[in-house]
């Protein structure tokens, strides 16, 4: 398979929160080597731990987000370690990394390179010394803010979205200076803030709170809309399901036939099978009239499991979805038909099912193309590309240095 | 460089947040974006929150106008087959096509990639959608929430004891352009130095279950299924949220993330060192999470007569990880995003002076920059129209009186 970025070299270098933009990088074709210290990142530390044994060939964060790339030691803080690392990045067109490295050593050797930063507030600027992490710079965007319950204090996603979104954000960036450099033939640094990166989630409400004066809130499994607070999350017999009383031109023929639905079960009264729908505006509804609406709808659900509510949504085109965990979508119809699981073997461990490509494309290009790498499994083969014989090699790894 | 993708012209069909935010970055870097609209089937954005006194009509929703700065838009009536033959002439033109219509609906007006690549061997165009355009629910009609709760988000938000809330705003809704984007510029560089073009099918459910490998790789591996754990972590404490001084009437919180046993001392010296957290048995990640809830009420007891903004301060200056709480306004106030300029001021037609937002790449010899303010719907129709097309005058207006341009 033929990938995007085939030929383009990439230094991964990042801790966690930029292990997804190698990934990425990598799934799209570009030779991805993720340079660890000797002893290993620390996520392969970090349980649980494929099997319950504790070992870093089987932590779970690692081989979830270091898939598709090619992995080496090397000890950055050795001075043969550094003079390597130089080497590698000399003929390398994109270093990735996570606050640690000083590009203008990299840029005197290279002027091709592009060296991409993720750091939680950015390069420059008053924050750009403050520690962060996912629940820090969520908390500083807005976003965290409007998540959760009323009552309660703001709350997280318990897994890292700001990770994701500026994991991606930062593989679109190095895209761009690759653009960049075609035309002017030098690279230039990508700076990527995590912080930052967790603005757009919001969907564009924070630049809209100074011309609305709409600080956000939280409505838990609630929504304000116009002049009532309307469900989204319902429980349902087994689980929950996402659902909206909303409106407009593509939502209507979605609420007219969940009335249907819900009217073959002998569960939709009179008055709500007299809505005039051409009028339904889901901003003028008063509370009581949200309430009534929401026992009827909210009573249907309850008699009915996830699966039973999305099969209808499909097959009714309803706007609802279930509540999925990776049992709901392990068992999806829809994921199953688009091959979108990877059943990737791993040596001496078994096979692993992992989410798949991101993306189709036609020709084909996306692919999970390998699970992640072992510890040093690809150190005799970049150091040999680089020059390194076997027995430099065993000389390197005598001294510590891989 | 002043615009990487000045010249370059992206021709976009559909609307809401997961389509058009993707673009967004394109015109940031200088591309021309034009929007294809009608006022017959208006960008739900428009109408969102629409009632008959609002102010401009399609052209008055702020939701609109913020995630659209910068582009252009082309008043064109698709169910007019005259419509219909303007935008493919358009697609064929420009330097790529991004659409995130429901699949089907493309291929309905014969501007699907299978039908437009017969005429450009080199087309670049990129469909995104809930499902994706192959499989049995392709079909199924959905937004971000629902792309949200499909994909595993949903489920992992919120307090174990409480039911699931999903993350604020519609995730998938902000992961997919950033997707769309990587995508998009792939097949664009891909196409320079190959001449090969290429049609992407981003299904919006798939990328976010990409995101979440390791909820699904816990799944797989291990048979469980990782639940909502509110603000702390599974391997350290403390870390959540804790309440300090109200400002202005309003509740405030701290964020405060300790990621070892060296944090932990830390925190300790900055908190002046009080006897509850003096402790030996806290001293380790296993005793803290031991008596969790202890940690964070000692905690609690310090942030809450403080100001959050000083709080913060505080622990960073101690080398701790915390920052306040912000809400939406607030980030108006941030030195970090001032310094980064990530709001800018636009001037629109309808709504006056607003900030829109840029995305949070900044690069060393490039400046992104939003060009303009977002577009009143077909504002650009008679421009576009004739620099793409060369269409004279006298044409434009007979395919407005026809209802082509509505």
């Amino acid at each position: 398979m033929r990938g995007t970025l085939d030929g383009i070299r990439v230094l991964d270098l990042t801790a966690e929160p930029g292990f997804l933009a190698g990934k990425l990088l990598a799934e799209m074709g570009a030779d991805v080597v993720k340079v660890e210290p000797p002893g290993g990142d620390p996520a392969r530390r970090r349980p649980p731990f494929w099997g319950g044994v504790e070992d870093p060939e089987r932590s779970i964060l690692w081989l979830a987000l270091n898939t598709s790339k090619r992995g080496i030691t090397l000890a950055l803080d050795h001075p043969r370690g550094r003079e390597l690392f130089l080497d590698l990045a000399a003929r390398a067109d994109v270093v990735l990394e996570t606050g640690t490295l000083d590009p203008t050593a990299l840029r005197a050797r290279n002027r091709r390179l592009v060296l991409c930063s993720i750091t939680p507030f950015g390069r420059t600027g008053p924050y750009a010394g403050w520690r962060g992490s996912d629940l820090t710079v969520t908390a500083m965007s807005g976003n965290l803010w409007c998540t959760g319950d009323p009552d309660r204090p703001p709350v997280r996603c318990s897994l890292p979205v700001s990770h994701y979104h500026g994991g991606i954000e930062a593989a679109a960036g190095v895209v761009f200076a690759l653009l960049a450099r075609e035309t002017t033939g030098e690279g230039q640094d990508v700076d990527v803030a995590l912080h930052e990166a967790m603005l757009m989630p919001n969907i564009g409400t924070a630049a809209m709170a100074v011309m609305t004066g709409n600080r956000g809130a939280r409505s838990g499994a609630m929504m304000r809309q116009g002049r009532s607070v309307q469900r989204e999350i319902w429980p349902c017999k087994d689980g929950f399901v996402s659902f909206a009383l909303r409106g407009g031109p593509a939502r209507i023929p979605g609420l007219v036939a969940m009335v249907r639905y819900m009217d073959e079960h002998g569960m939709a009264s009179e008055r709500l099978k007299a809505t005039d729908w051409k009028s339904y505006n889901h901003n003028l509804l008063s509370q009581d009239e949200v309430d009534a609406l929401s026992a009827e709808f909210g009573a249907f659900f309850r008699t009915k499991t996830m699966a039973e509510l999305y099969a209808a949504a499909c097959e009714r085109n309803l706007m609802l979805a279930p509540i999925n965990t990776p049992r709901e979508m392990l068992a999806s119809a829809q994921l199953a038909d688009r091959g979108f699981f990877a059943d990737l073997d791993h040596p001496g461990r078994g096979r692993l099912t992992l989410p798949g490509a991101f993306a189709r494309t036609t020709p084909a290009s996306v692919a999970v193309r390998s699970p992640a790498p072992r510890l040093g499994e690809h150190t005799a083969a970049v150091l040999g590309e680089i020059g390194v014989d076997a027995a430099a090699l065993a000389r390197l790894r005598a001294e510590g240095v891989v | 460089m002043s615009g990487l993708f000045a010249g370059t012209t992206i021709l976009e069909f559909g609307g809401g947040a997961a389509g058009p935010l993707a673009t967004r970055y394109f015109a940031d870097l200088g591309a021309a974006v034009i929007r294809v609209e009608s006022r017959q089937r208006p960008d739900f954005l428009r109408t969102l929150k629409m009632t008959p006194g609002t102010k401009g009509g399609l052209d008055g929703s702020e939701h609109f106008a913020v995630l659209n700065a910068g582009k252009l838009s082309l008043a064109l009536n698709l169910s007019h087959p005259e419509g219909v033959a303007v935008a493919r002439r358009l697609a064929l033109r420009v330097d790529a096509v991004a659409e995130n219509f429901a699949p089907g609906a493309m291929a309905k007006w014969g501007l699907d990639y299978a039908s437009l690549v017969t005429q450009r061997a080199d087309l670049v165009m990129i469909s995104t959608c809930l499902n994706g355009q192959s499989g049995p629910h392709r079909f199924y009609p959905g937004f971000g929430g629902q792309g949200s709760a499909l994909a595993g988000f949903n489920h992992l938000t919120g307090w174990p004891d409480r039911e699931p809330v999903g993350p604020y705003g519609t995730i998938t809704d902000s992961l997919a352009p950033r997707f769309a984007a990587l995508l998009l510029a792939a097949a664009l560089f891909h196409r320079r130095r190959t001449g090969e073009g290429q049609h992407i099918d981003l299904a919006q459910v798939e990328a976010g279950i990409v995101c979440l490998s390791e909820f699904v790789a816990t799944y797989t591996a291990t048979g469980e299924i990782l639940g909502r754990v509110g603000n702390r972590s599974r391997h350290a404490a403390p870390h959540g949220v804790f309440r300090c001084a109200d400002e202005g009437g309003r509740e405030r919180w701290v964020a405060i993330a300790v990621h070892d046993d060296a944090d932990w001392q830390r925190l300790v010296r900055a908190l002046g060192s009080p006897a509850w957290a003096a402790d030996p048995a806290l001293a380790t990640a296993a005793g803290r999470l031991a008596r969790v809830a202890d940690v964070e009420a000692g905690l609690e007891a310090w942030t809450r007569p403080r100001r959050a903004a000083d709080a913060a301060r505080l622990l960073q200056e101690a080398g701790v990880d915390a920052g306040p709480v912000a809400d939406l306004r607030d980030t108006h106030d941030d030195p970090q995003l001032r310094h980064r300029r990530h709001f800018r001021e636009v001037e629109h037609a309808v709504l006056g002076r607003h900030p829109a937002e840029t995305n949070a790449l900044r690069f060393s010899a490039m400046e992104p920059e939003i060009r303009a303010a977002a577009p009143c719907l077909g504002a650009d129709t008679d421009r576009v129209l004739h620099r793409l097309l060369g269409m004279p005058a006298a044409e434009i207006a007979r395919l407005r009186d026809a209802g082509v341009l509505a």
